[in-house]
């Protein structure tokens, strides 16, 4: 019943923003819908119902347990701030012309529909169909991204679109090698997840391996690890700034949660033992490539782009210390990293109306007297950044030490080779905030600027984002603890 | 009935049309032809399922057989063809980094490898009939080969269809490896129907009333920047 209603929600807030004449009306509908499926993801997790796999009665296809319903959260509440945002975000590219009139209708829809297919997807037992929800993602996402309509993002969005999509082809010759393997264990085949983790013991770990690492390939492109990361930047750096927060904060969850799952799967057999380094290199590689390509970042917001990537990185790390404390950090940090992402886009995008420079991705952003013209939006990145790179009472600080702490009980070298990396990230972006925030245009020649009318409902998304961020960091309830304990036990580690 | 020998024969002979028709795609520099080319090695494909259905007589091959004519035979191909006439793009004769020899070469190595490699794969497991490994074979291969279409080309058309062709692929493959819940492959359809949709009109440019229409397609190469291409 539950995910009718997120269907029947969604499809009448499409049906608002096809009749809807105004911008305000549109983003209303979808401000209502992400409001509504927040409630309907807090109902459901109050209610006890977890796990509750009949929804579509004598169906296999839909379940929801809770690390579903916890990514469902995150996403619900990254899509009801980042529609806030985009109230008056969108509102300024309307003015600007950089977002033709007729285009409006076609973004809201199809944000309207981004949503309920990712809380579709994270509802899919059948990791088949959950791979059909990935892939229109991507094109869902890529229509966000190339609604300017400048050719820098056509380019941006047709290859994410060719990166992801042929990755994801990988991804499900991986499937059908599953359903195979499951198949020929069991008598028929199934892909739905609850029904291979019941049976993951039987399989033979040769064959389990190498479906693994196909599947790997395609979710990993959807997460952007290294070396599938080469959409990520220009993407999201490219994309308008509101729907750059849902592709950081969002988008990307979706890959890490499909390693995830299967990786759950694998880790109940001995394949585990080749599976894990798998993860741990290509995690190392994409934070030394994120860290590495931080460095002489110029452009905040591919910056930021480049810090998911780092972010990426770090999850797959801890995934492949596979202890169950590394997994229940490594959701800690899903959440943790997708506010803080969320926010410093959000901050991002204020800069970005303000200086208007980055018409080029490679453009160097000329930021000039910021605190004069912009001061949340550089507080925001200032305590944003902080938060990212993980200063004490922000959550990633916690995440960050304890999936450490574990990876150093595994491993020493790698341990010591992820704090460089992670140091050397750290600094890029300290290095970028100090040299561009204290830019002030000098005395004798006053930079003539307008100061860019900031929106309240551009900065009440940052406020309240940061301050859940500081609320994470600092209070830590028992009833948090033995939510990711469920999520853990669920996924067997 | 017809005789399960003589099936295998005609499959035989229509792998062998799907590997001239995927040579075709990688060597070919006239967009007109390619796309009717896909549409052919998508028919070879549904007259697999057809025979196979022959041979196993599973309703779900008969099903994809008609929803592939459907799709990849019909609507596809006239789809992108309308598109094409629109645009007036007739030739794609730029190459990333492979010319047509070479890629033709580097396929004929890609089957083999592909080959020595899932032979070791399928060793432990019960040996499987000849005809279904090379369909597995002939399956990987031609995702690969469509592969390389799409990272060489640099007209965003053709890539559409290598990523088409490498579809095909998976589609062989999962024709003759195992049997998937049919309500999966016609998911599978609707996405490649929406794909295709949107990058032939983002091709086009969502928006050509802000520049001279034709102007803005000769300007549009794709990956300027061959470096960054995985």
């Amino acid at each position: 019943m539950i995910l009718i209603s997120f269907v029947l929600v969604a499809a009448c807030a499409i049906a608002l923003i096809a009749i809807s004449r105004t911008h305000r009306q549109m983003n209303l509908a979808c401000i209502a819908e992400a409001l509504i499926f927040l409630g309907l993801a807090i109902y459901l997790i109050l209610s006890n119902q977890i796990p509750v796999s009949t929804f579509l009665i004598g169906s296999q296809y839909f379940f929801i347990d809770h690390l579903g319903i916890y990514e469902v959260l995150i996403a619900t509440i990254v899509f009801l701030f980042a529609a806030i945002y985009a109230r008056g975000y969108v509102e300024g590219l309307l003015d600007s012309g950089e977002l033709g009139k007729n285009s409006l209708r076609l973004f809201y829809a199809a944000w309207a529909l981004l949503l309920l297919i990712i809380v579709l997807a994270f509802c899919s037992d059948n990791l088949a169909l959950f791979w059909i929800f990935a892939e229109m993602t991507t094109i869902i996402s890529a229509m966000l991204i190339a609604i300017l309509a400048a050719r820098e993002n056509i380019d941006a969005a047709i290859k994410y679109i060719f990166i992801a999509s042929i990755s994801m082809l990988f991804s499900f010759v991986g499937l059908i090698f599953l359903f195979e393997i499951s198949r020929s264990a069991l008598g028929t085949g199934t892909l739905n997840w609850t029904g291979l983790m019941q049976h993951a013991t039987v399989f033979p770990p040769g064959m389990l391996i190498a479906a693994f690492a196909l599947v790997f390939i395609g979710f990993a492109a959807k997460s952007g690890i290294f070396p599938f990361h080469t959409w990520l930047p220009e993407a999201h750096a490219k994309a308008p700034s509101a729907v750059s927060a849902i592709l950081s904060g969002v988008l990307l969850n979706v890959g890490i949660y499909g390693i995830i799952r299967v990786y759950a799967i694998v880790h109940q057999t001995t394949a585990v033992a080749a599976a894990s380094p798998l993860l741990a290199i290509f995690g190392l590689l994409t934070v030394g490539i994120a860290a590495i390509s931080m460095l002489s970042q110029k452009n905040l917001k591919k910056l930021v782009a480049f810090s998911s990537i780092e972010n990426m990185g770090i999850l797959l790390v801890g995934l492949a210390v596979s202890t169950p404390l590394a997994l229940f950090w490594v959701l800690f940090h899903i959440m943790a990293h997708s506010f803080t992402k969320a926010s410093l886009f959000f901050s991002a995008g204020i800069l970005h109306r303000q200086y208007r420079s980055t018409i080029s991705v490679d453009a160097v952003d000329e930021i000039r007297d910021v605190f004069r013209l912009q001061p949340l939006a550089a507080w925001g990145i200032i305590i944003g950044g902080l938060a990212i790179v993980g200063m004490p009472p922000s959550p990633i600080f916690f995440s960050k030490l304890f999936i450490l702490l574990q990876l150093g009980a595994v491993s020493l070298p790698a341990l010591v080779v992820l704090l460089v990396l992670l140091f050397i990230a750290s600094a890029a972006l300290g290095y970028y905030v100090i040299s561009t925030f204290t830019q002030v245009s000098s005395a004798e020649s006053p930079m003539e600027m307008r100061q860019y009318h900031t929106p309240a409902s551009m900065k009440v998304p940052i406020v309240i984002l940061l301050a859940v961020i500081v609320l994470l960091g600092i209070v830590f309830t028992s009833g948090e603890i033995s939510f990711f304990n469920q999520i853990v036990t669920e996924l067997r580690f | 009935m017809i005789d399960p020998a003589l099936v295998q024969g005609i499959i035989r002979v229509l792998f062998v049309i799907v590997i001239i028709t995927a040579a075709y795609i990688i060597s070919t520099r006239n967009i007109l032809s390619l796309v009717s080319v896909y549409a052919i090695q998508s028919l070879t494909l549904v007259l697999i399922a057809l025979s196979l259905y022959t041979l196993e007589g599973s309703s779900v091959l008969l099903a994809i057989a008609i929803i592939t004519f459907i799709s990849k035979v019909l609507v596809i191909p006239y789809f992108i063809a309308t598109i094409q006439e629109r645009v007036r793009i007739r030739r794609d004769i730029e190459f990333h980094f492979l010319n047509p020899t070479t890629s033709l070469l580097l396929s004929m190595a890609l089957m083999l490898v592909i080959y020595i490699t899932l032979s070791k794969i399928v060793e432990g497991t019960p040996a499987r009939e000849s005809l279904f490994f090379f369909g597995a074979v002939l399956g990987i291969s031609l995702m690969l080969m469509g592969m390389m279409v799409t990272f060489s080309r640099k007209r965003a058309i053709s890539k559409v269809l290598g990523y088409l062709s490498m579809e095909n692929g998976v589609l062989l493959f999962g024709m003759f490896v195992t049997e998937l819940p049919f309500i999966i492959e016609f998911l599978i359809i609707i996405d490649l129907v929406i794909l295709v949709l949107l990058t032939t009109i983002l091709t086009v440019g969502i928006d050509s009333t802000l520049e001279d229409y034709h102007d803005r397609l000769n300007r549009f190469h794709l990956l300027d920047d061959t470096e960054e291409t995985p």
